[in-house]
């Protein structure tokens, strides 16, 4: 196996607030090898956000701190002192896209010069050279008549071309990795089809790793290769985007499943919400964070955090309804093949409350 | 740019045609006129001198001859200062409130963003306690007070140095204008480190300044490039309105610091019912201001793109 692109191994963040302290992120490890795409899905407040952020030094410190866990870029640890400040790596070899393109670019700065601002200050272009590269960023992201667009500002243009823009500016000085923070959120359904497109075909040319994060499993399935679904702040389930999606091993993830609508008009299905919400990370639940609105919940998950059972070589679920001795097999979640007992009952009468 | 330009002009014109007219029959409804300090006036002595300034005509007659004297840049001439013209008086006087002026724009300008923008990177730590403190004193003390403690100071300054560092009042050099200005200019600064201390702390969060964050850039460029520029816009909006506060408040300062600006006429003409140098004055000072006010407006479209493109 190659060598991955960036490790993450156990990464806690926390806030520090006046309410007190919001474990936000709690032990999160992941891969991330050149060309692929690895989803981070789960709902707001799971940690998503943050885990990417604090990879690209964009917590506020006060009041976030890192508090343990590292994170290995080509061998560089990047989130020690000197790198998280620094500007050797953000923005030049990992760059990352924003969730609404209408506000994250700067109103008073036309669209080329921020463009070529990443070009000026990471690679030393003169300012002249610079837009002009601009101009052919936005041309490969397919902004049409880019050279008269790259001396407009972000209010005269569309929420689509800002992403665009925006894209462009990630990608100006050929980062090895990109990350995109719900990139597709604010934009209608055409438009997000159009970018998700132009970030698999610049992956393609360019052989860039891109994390996203969503919450739209729908963007999940079309562009990733591999999936973390995370809950609480914590990563639930990790595997293949197959087996995320046809053999979901947590019950959380096979809920997120229920609630996503079908385009098939043949399918009268009803969606299914998960009752409940996420716990307060103030104070995090001693056992599992999803057992209060898990269907499956037994008396152990309330007392035990639950441990990482894997399921095959690449796929991995952080539930005890895995563990060698639990004796529930819930329909519709996927177990284990070695571990399917013969005397298993299909009833679910059983589970505790 | 152009029409809007041409718009704002013409507009300027009527503004300052409003105060000419509003000033003119406000002046008139005064009683009393500038004849009647005179000691011992005839009524024949009276009539003669009422027939030659014209103040014998009915007040509309009046009203259109002065418009057209004014038009024609003639503002007439003083009553109680003999044979002055009134423009003589603006074109002595007024360079100096100007210069004055000026000075203490520039002063309360860069002094509110550059004092704003560090309260606002050292939010909450002592700098930030020490300066708010300051300005709550720059806003809420009268500037004839700072003025004269200014002057207490500059007296005791001098006499410990036993030479004149800087001149306690009077005008003709560099020296002189220095602390006048800083007075001058000292709430309007206070007011727009206020301003721009909050436009900083929204600025500092936005989503635009995350995006400049991940793309790697030095502190001093996000600050320069990032966030001043966006954070100036409100302070600009105010400078309009700061430059008559400003012109007005020199009016007490230049008393004070006995400096021969136009201030002085100003005031002394409507104690004395001066009809031309009160007309004169505020007519000029009023189309000061509107064009000082459609010169921000440009300044801020030069800052603000978005206003810039739209009519």
């Amino acid at each position: 196996m190659t060598k991955p692109l960036l490790r993450v191994q156990d990464l806690h963040v926390e806030f520090a607030t006046h309410g007190g302290t919001v474990h936000a992120v709690r032990g999160v490890s992941f891969d991330v090898k050149a060309g692929e795409t690895l989803a981070i899905v789960g709902e707001s407040g799971c940690g998503k956000s943050v885990t990417v952020q604090s990879l690209m030094g964009l917590i506020p410190m006060p009041p976030g701190q890192i508090t343990k866990g590292s994170a290995e870029l080509m061998g560089h640890d990047i989130l020690s002192s000197k790198f998280i400040d620094g500007q050797d790596i953000r923005g030049s070899k990992v760059s990352m896209i924003f969730q609404d393109p209408m506000t994250s670019l700067n109103p008073t700065m036309n669209i080329g010069s921020q463009i070529a601002e990443t070009l000026e200050v990471h690679r030393g272009y003169s300012r002249r050279k610079a837009f002009n590269r601009a101009i052919e960023l936005l041309e490969l992201t397919k902004i049409p008549e880019a050279e008269k667009r790259a001396k407009q500002y972000p209010f005269e243009f569309s929420g689509g071309m800002l992403q665009r823009a925006m894209i462009a500016m990630a990608i100006a000085c050929e980062p090895t990795m990109l990350i995109a923070d719900e990139p597709t959120t604010a934009l209608d359904v055409t438009i997000q089809a159009q970018i998700l497109d132009l970030l698999k075909d610049l992956q393609q040319e360019t052989d860039m790793a891109i994390v996203l994060i969503t919450h739209d499993l729908g963007v999940v399935a079309r562009m990733a290769d591999e999936v973390l679904v995370m809950y609480a702040g914590q990563v639930v389930e990790k595997g293949p985007v197959d087996d995320i999606f046809y053999r979901s091993a947590h019950p959380y993830t096979l809920g997120l499943r229920g609630a996503m609508p079908s385009n098939d008009p043949q399918n009268n299905q009803q969606l299914t919400a998960i009752d409940g919400s996420p716990p307060d990370l103030f104070s995090p639940p001693k056992g599992c964070g999803y057992h209060p609105r898990c269907p499956n919940a037994m008396v152990l998950c309330n007392q035990r955090a639950p441990v990482i059972e894997s399921l095959s070589e690449q796929h991995w679920s952080r539930c005890w309804l895995h563990h060698a001795d639990s004796e529930q097999r819930p329909q519709g979640l996927y177990f284990r093949p070695s571990a399917a007992q013969p005397n298993r009952t299909p009833e679910q009468k059983g589970t505790s409350q | 740019m152009l029409r809007y330009t041409i718009k704002r002009l013409v507009l300027g014109v009527l503004t300052v045609w409003f105060i000419a007219t509003a000033t003119f029959f406000g002046m008139h409804a005064v009683p009393g006129d500038p004849l009647s300090s005179d000691k011992s006036t005839t009524a024949q002595i009276r009539a003669n001198l009422e027939a030659k300034y014209g103040l014998d005509k009915p007040l509309l007659t009046q009203y259109a001859i002065y418009l057209k004297n004014i038009s024609q840049g003639d503002f007439g001439i003083s009553f109680t200062q003999e044979n002055r013209q009134v423009n003589d008086i603006i074109k002595e006087h007024f360079p100096i409130s100007a210069i004055l002026g000026i000075l203490a724009i520039v002063f309360a300008a860069l002094g509110g963003i550059l004092w704003g923008a560090l309260t606002a990177l050292y939010r909450n730590r002592w700098p930030d306690s020490v300066i708010m403190f300051l300005v709550i004193l720059g806003i809420s003390v009268p500037s004839f007070v700072i003025a004269a403690i200014s002057q207490l100071f500059l007296v005791n300054i001098n006499a410990l140095a036993g030479t004149t560092i800087l001149p306690v009042g009077g005008w003709g050099t560099v020296w002189h204008m220095i602390v006048p200005a800083m007075v001058l200019g000292l709430s309007t600064m206070a007011y727009l480190t206020r301003l721009m201390r909050s436009s900083m702390l929204e600025i500092v969060n936005t989503d635009y300044v995350r995006t400049a964050q991940s793309k790697g850039l030095p502190k001093t460029r996000i600050f320069s490039r990032h966030q001043l520029r966006n954070a100036i816009l409100p302070v600009v909006t105010v400078l309009g309105p700061a430059i008559a506060g400003i012109t007005t408040g020199g009016f007490v300062v230049e008393i004070v610091f006995a400096i021969p600006g136009l201030g002085r006429y100003f005031v002394e003409a409507i104690q004395q019912l001066d009809y031309t140098v009160i007309m004169g004055t505020t007519v000029f000072y009023g189309a000061f201001l509107v064009f000082m006010v459609i010169l921000v407006d440009l300044l801020y479209g030069w800052i603000d793109p978005r206003v810039r493109i739209s009519p």
